[in-house]
């Protein structure tokens, strides 16, 4: 970011000591100033550099520290014994032992294993937990089954392992360092960056050669045009706006980071803002990631429960017989257990021991029952068959809680259509009644309605066994099945789902008035992918897909015109065999998508078929394949909670609520700071005319210099400093979440107008304001401007003492250079002076100040505080140190620029009132910046 | 407004932006001179606003010529040229034939006196009167007997002056304060000028200085002050101390410190010219 400006900065050092040399070799006496200047304009560049760096290390270092946050352990074998050890410690052939719940530290192949099931979600996107044994299976070491990889989690059971890979060369290693190989193109904001420095030292080379020639064509010394050209150059080149750009960066990254937006890379800070498609998955960004009860049916209707993160009770119809005959299938089929000790928690918070359906019925339970447990001490479990895939249902056999009830109750869940089969009642209204067909017809409505909503259907039956056949004694066993398990009494369905997140659908339309277009790419079932994009509003109401469009009109999919079909729910399967073309037109026809059954390796695809439409492309995701496409977007945005570590180091923002909504929070800041940095830019863009000036008219006039290079200096990166900072707490001036998001290759950061507005209104009128503090100062010293044109040779000159002024008097060498001094502090002050007004006026670039409020953004007055404080102490206070070339100032010098600071805040009021009163017109279009 | 609002055409862009700017910036010019003008009607045409940038009053010699340095050969009469045409150019003013108009100039007395207060700084009396300075009181130094001022025998003269201030009033000094050379001619109304070797070891170099003045007193004399600026005195004669050198040693570096000395003159370290200047003499013999 740096780049433009150091060099031009360090042409001007190297100016500086040439300068000093030829001068020094001369015997000339004050050649120290050029040394002393060369040497501050290094120290400059460093500064800058320095600084930069720190910034971009401290928010690097978040992220270290934050991945620091949960150190990994390894629980190993070394010398017959059993040590903890960072798993950063382990080497090939250590054995390592693993139980539920462990990160897996390295690759290991397993020598033995216990009921172990891995998560891979991370490495291949499968999100169902895969059984690990110690059997060899298959060629490659992704498919067999006796290998569990880094970083992947152990859901259930323990295993014992040799490790095979460490560190970089585990599999997740590689594809973390094939991650470092995809290309990352310039961030936008170091895109406009690079375009603003180029102007700015375009400005700054062509004024300088051409006052370069133009001072040696007037026979000036080439000595003093190089010095000349030095000033130029100090004066063009805004030294403290990159520090100023990268701590406006930095302070929004720590707001963004308050609202869960943690920004790894500076930069990313904007292009958040910049991005036009945001490709989101679903599980757990959109969606909870947690399976909830979402329907229910029973009494032959469906009714539906509430699935939102923070639910305490349940609004559906309780009173029936059936739902109290339902809730305790419910209850008591069911073998996840709530962790103890958490009765304080609200009951979604709590961990549960066991798998996500189960889950989803104990909180349900939970929720609309109170004290699952106690529920279940009272009826206690006499036998049980967990669900296997092969039975498709569990079963567990329990005594009631009702003492004069000597009943067994057997109750089943299971696969909807399994559980039927083994009925031959059904409960309506708490009344048992055949099963006839018309009752069976209702369920698979039911059934298929539910289904299509995306949502996992679990079917509950029971049956009170007979006292006579089965008494209090009666052995249950469960190896040979000896109790019924058909005709029994069907009770009703229940459907869960992945709800979305509350804030999501709100989002998810900001982002759409926003003009941002947002894709879910996920691994599910296209169905599941499309309710929940229906019901998040990535697929709005009113449209179709294609498939839709068919089935509402009737005729075969082949036949509707597909660009009529504004969303698009695309397979993987189909993606794979699209050709790049086809891809981009779905992307270009569809402006509401879904992908589903992707795998992560098609999410790259994806996302480079959006950066050909030239999107900028935000990606968001969580595992270790999502890597290399997190690092092919333009902002790869990283989970938090359930991001790898491949995927935050690959991402530009860590999202640490894995939250959706934090995204459109971050692209509000990353406009708002886009916004805001062009206020920083012409703010300091101005002076620099206000700078120059004077060594235009020095050059061209033969006036005492003005002011000198140093105090340039001391505007450039003290004065300005703070107020240009402030212009970083603005806020928005209009909905910025309701425009689209801006054109990379016209929404220039610094365009023409804002150079030409600050560089020839506003910097000219600057300008004016100083040079009539300047000739006041020396005209009531004695020189009046008349008597200053053209005196530079002599004023300069060492030799002449007895220099005469306007009126006869007679000046030595000395009592010049001071009064030149002070004319260099009254210039100094005055335009300290406008730069209020220009930092007030750069406030709004379109609205009124009245509009905006003028005491809204307090550091604005931190700002103007903080200018003028530091004019006072650099004027007063350092004012009799010779270096600095300050020196006391009449007070009443501090006012001579005031009616010029009015002026340029009436003069923009008028500006914005026209451009308001007159969009689209000419001044509309030159004006605004 | 109207042509604010104007359909935009490709023409009528360019023009509309070019007859903006001429606006804009004759607008700005205008605002600039008209605050310059204001400015200037509060300053006094005939006394400046602030002195306090110029005083107290710097002590200068004639002649000046790029470094103040006087160096030459006394065979050579080249090398000497510029001293002498700058001395003479300066000296013209002060020749008797200048000094005739009896309208401006006015007798002050062949001995230092007084001050001549003439009245307020406006030009409600019409200009002011002039003392004049003689030339022949400069006697060796006036040019008038030796037209290159002792430069053709190795004994420069340079010519002291103090800057002129207006209404600056230079007080004499307290006896006690003065070196003994400068005591030996003490008047009340003189500010007397002294030179003497910089450095210590130069003492020996430096042989006889000789100094001419009003009434043959080595200072300024009372009666020339308070200046009353180039407006009302256009044709004022600064008093003058002319310095020879008569005895200077040869090819060699020295350097001499001319000070004037009053209660209200001051030196200073940063400003070397204030009320004092050292001139380095470099003569050579061939």
């Amino acid at each position: 970011m740096v780049g433009g400006f150091s060099i031009l900065l360090w042409i001007g050092a190297a100016f500086s000591w040439i300068s000093f040399g030829i001068q020094f070799a001369q015997g000339a006496e004050s050649p120290f100033d050029n040394l002393y200047l060369g040497v501050v304009l290094a120290l400059v560049v460093i500064l800058t550099g320095i600084f930069a760096y720190y910034q971009e290390a401290k928010s690097t270092n978040i992220m270290a520290s934050f991945s620091k946050m949960i150190p990994q352990q390894a629980l190993v074998i070394r010398d017959a014994e059993k040590k903890e050890l960072p798993a950063d410690q382990l080497v090939v052939g250590d054995i390592v032992e693993i139980k539920g719940g462990d990160r897996i530290p390295a690759d290991i192949r397993l020598i033995f294993t216990q009921g172990c099931k891995v998560d891979n979600s991370s490495l291949t996107g499968e999100s169902e937990p895969q059984s690990r044994s110690c059997d060899f299976t298959h060629e490659n070491p992704l498919e067999t089954r006796n290998i569990a990889f880094y970083s992947t989690t152990c859901v259930e059971g323990t295993a014992t392992g040799i490790v095979i890979n460490t560190g970089d060369r585990t599999i997740i290693g590689r594809i973390a360092s094939l991650a470092s190989g995809v290309g990352n193109g310039k961030t936008p904001i170091a895109i406009e960056i690079e375009h603003f420095v180029y102007l700015v030292a375009g400005v700054a080379i062509s004024i300088g050669v051409l006052f370069f020639i133009i001072s040696v064509s007037m026979r000036y010394k080439i000595l003093d045009s190089i010095i000349f050209l030095i000033g130029i150059i100090v004066a063009n080149v805004p030294e403290g706006l990159l520090a100023t750009v990268t701590v406006s960066l930095s302070l929004t990254a720590k707001r963004m980071a308050k609202k869960n937006c943690l920004v790894k890379n500076l930069e990313a800070v904007e292009t958040l803002g910049s991005t036009s498609i945001i490709c989101s998955d679903k599980t757990g960004t959109l969606t909870q990631n947690r399976m909830t009860v979402a329907h229910l049916w029973f009494d032959d209707q469906i009714y539906s429960a509430d699935t939102s993160e923070d639910q305490t009770t349940q609004p559906f119809d309780q009173s029936s017989q059936t739902w109290t005959a339902l809730s305790k299938i419910v209850t008591l089929c069911n073998r996840a257990e709530f962790r103890p000790g958490q009765e304080n928690l609200p009951v979604m918070k709590r961990v549960v021991v066991g798998d996500a359906s189960e889950t989803a019925l104990l909180k349900f339970a939970e929720v609309v029952l109170g004290d699952v447990m106690d529920i279940r001490a009272r009826n206690k479990k006499v036998a049980e068959i967990p669900f296997n895939s092969t039975n498709k249902f569990q079963l567990s056999i329990h005594e009631t809680d009702d003492r004069n009830d000597k009943r067994f109750l057997l109750v089943m869940k299971g696969a909807p259509e399994r559980i039927l089969e083994r009925c031959s009642t059904i409960m309506i209204n708490g009344k048992e009644e055949p099963l006839d067909s018309e009752k069976a017809e209702a369920f698979q409505t039911a059934y298929m309605e539910l289904g299509g909503m995306g949502e996992r259907v679990l079917g509950f039956c029971h049956l009170y066994l007979p006292e006579n056949e089965f008494p209090d004694t009666y052995p249950f066993d469960t190896d040979s099945m000896n109790f019924p398990t058909s005709n029994l009494c069907f009770v009703g369905l229940l459907s869960m789902i992945d709800p979305p997140r509350s804030t999501v659908p709100d989002a998810v339309s900001k982002c759409r008035s926003a003009g941002i277009k947002v894709i879910m790419v996920t691994g599910d079932h296209p169905i599941t992918a499309k309710a929940i994009a229906k019901s998040v509003g990535i697929i709005s109401a009113t449209s179709e897909t294609v498939e839709d469009m068919a089935k509402r009109l009737n005729v075969p999919v082949e036949r509707v015109d597909r660009r009529q079909a504004t969303a698009a729910v695309v397979n993987g399967m189909e993606l794979k065999d699209m050709s790049l073309q086809q891809l981009d037109e779905v992307l270009c026809n569809h402006s509401e998508i879904v992908f589903a059954r992707t795998s992560p390796q098609q999410k790259l695809i994806i996302v480079e078929g959006c950066q050909r439409q030239g999107a900028v492309v935000a990606v968001t995701g969580d595992g270790v394949n999502d890597s290399p496409a997190l690092k092919k977007a333009d902002i790869g945005i990283a989970m938090g909670i359930a991001g790898s570590d491949a995927a935050k180091n690959a991402a530009d923002m860590v999202l640490l609520d894995d939250n959706f909504a934090s995204i459109v929070t971050g692209v509000e800041e990353g406009r708002l700071i886009f916004d805001n940095l062009k206020k920083t830019i012409a703010y300091t863009l101005t002076k620099n005319i206000a700078e120059l000036c004077p060594f235009l008219i020095y050059i061209i006039a033969s006036i005492p210099m003005p002011i000198g290079t140093i105090t340039i200096l001391f505007i450039d990166l003290g004065t300005d400093i703070i107020p240009s900072v402030a212009l970083a707490y603005e806020k928005a001036e209009s909905d910025i979440m309701n425009r689209r998001p801006r054109n990379k290759s016209k929404d220039r950061l610094v365009n023409e107008q804002l150079a030409v507005y600050s560089y020839l209104h506003i910097g000219i009128m600057q300008s004016v304001g100083a040079f009539v503090t300047y000739f006041t100062v020396y005209a009531e010293q004695g020189f009046l401007p008349t008597t200053l044109l053209g005196v530079r040779v002599n004023w300069e000159s060492n030799a002449i003492n007895d220099f005469e002024d306007s009126y006869g008097q007679e000046w030595t060498k000395y009592q010049r250079t001071y009064l030149q001094w002070t004319g260099y502090t009254a210039f100094f002050v005055s335009i300290t002076i406008q730069q209020v007004a220009d930092l007030i006026i750069r406030k709004t670039r379109r609205n009124s100040i009245f509009q905006q409020g003028l005491f809204r953004n307090k550091v604005i007055w931190v700002g103007i505080f903080s200018q003028i404080g530091i004019a006072l102490i650099l004027t007063y206070g350092l004012g009799h140190v010779t270096a600095l070339n300050f020196t006391p100032l009449r007070f009443q010098y501090w006012f001579v620029a005031v009616p010029f600071a009015i002026l340029i805040w009436v003069y923009d009021e008028v500006r914005k009132l026209f451009i308001r009163r007159y969009p689209g017109s000419w001044w509309d279009k030159n004006m605004y910046y | 407004m109207d042509w604010l609002i104007l359909p935009v055409d490709c023409l009528v862009m360019p023009i509309k932006i070019l007859l903006f700017y001429v606006i804009f910036y004759g607008c700005l010019a205008g605002i600039f001179i008209g605050t310059i003008q204001v400015m200037l009607l509060t300053v006094s045409e005939f006394e400046p606003k602030y002195q306090d940038r110029v005083a107290p009053p710097g002590l200068t010699q004639v002649p000046q010529v790029q470094k103040t340095e006087i160096s030459f050969v006394v065979t050579d009469s080249k090398s000497y040229e510029t001293y002498v045409s700058n001395l003479e150019k300066f000296l013209k003013d002060y020749s008797a034939d200048q000094q005739t108009e009896n309208i401006i100039f006015q007798d002050c007395g062949d001995i230092p006196a007084e001050y001549k207060d003439r009245g307020p700084y406006n030009d409600v009396q019409g200009q002011k009167k002039v003392c004049k300075f003689k030339r022949e009181w400069l006697e060796n130094c006036s040019g008038i007997n030796d037209p290159t001022f002792g430069y053709r025998d190795g004994k420069p003269c340079i010519l002291v002056k103090l800057n002129r201030i207006l209404g600056f009033k230079p007080k004499a000094p307290v006896n006690e304060s003065l070196p003994p050379e400068v005591m030996a001619k003490y008047n009340p109304y003189l500010i007397p000028v002294h030179c003497s070797p910089k450095r210590e070891e130069d003492a020996d170099k430096i042989g006889t200085v000789e100094y001419y003045g009003m009434g043959g007193f080595p200072g300024f004399a009372l009666q020339y002050y308070p200046y009353y600026g180039k407006l009302l005195q256009p044709r004022y004669l600064q008093p003058l101390v002319a310095v020879q050198f008569t005895n200077l040693t040869y090819d060699v570096e020295v350097r001499v410190e001319c000070k004037a000395y009053g209660q209200n003159i001051q030196y200073s370290d940063k400003d070397r010219f204030q009320g004092r200047f050292d001139i380095k003499f470099d003569i050579k013999s061939s």
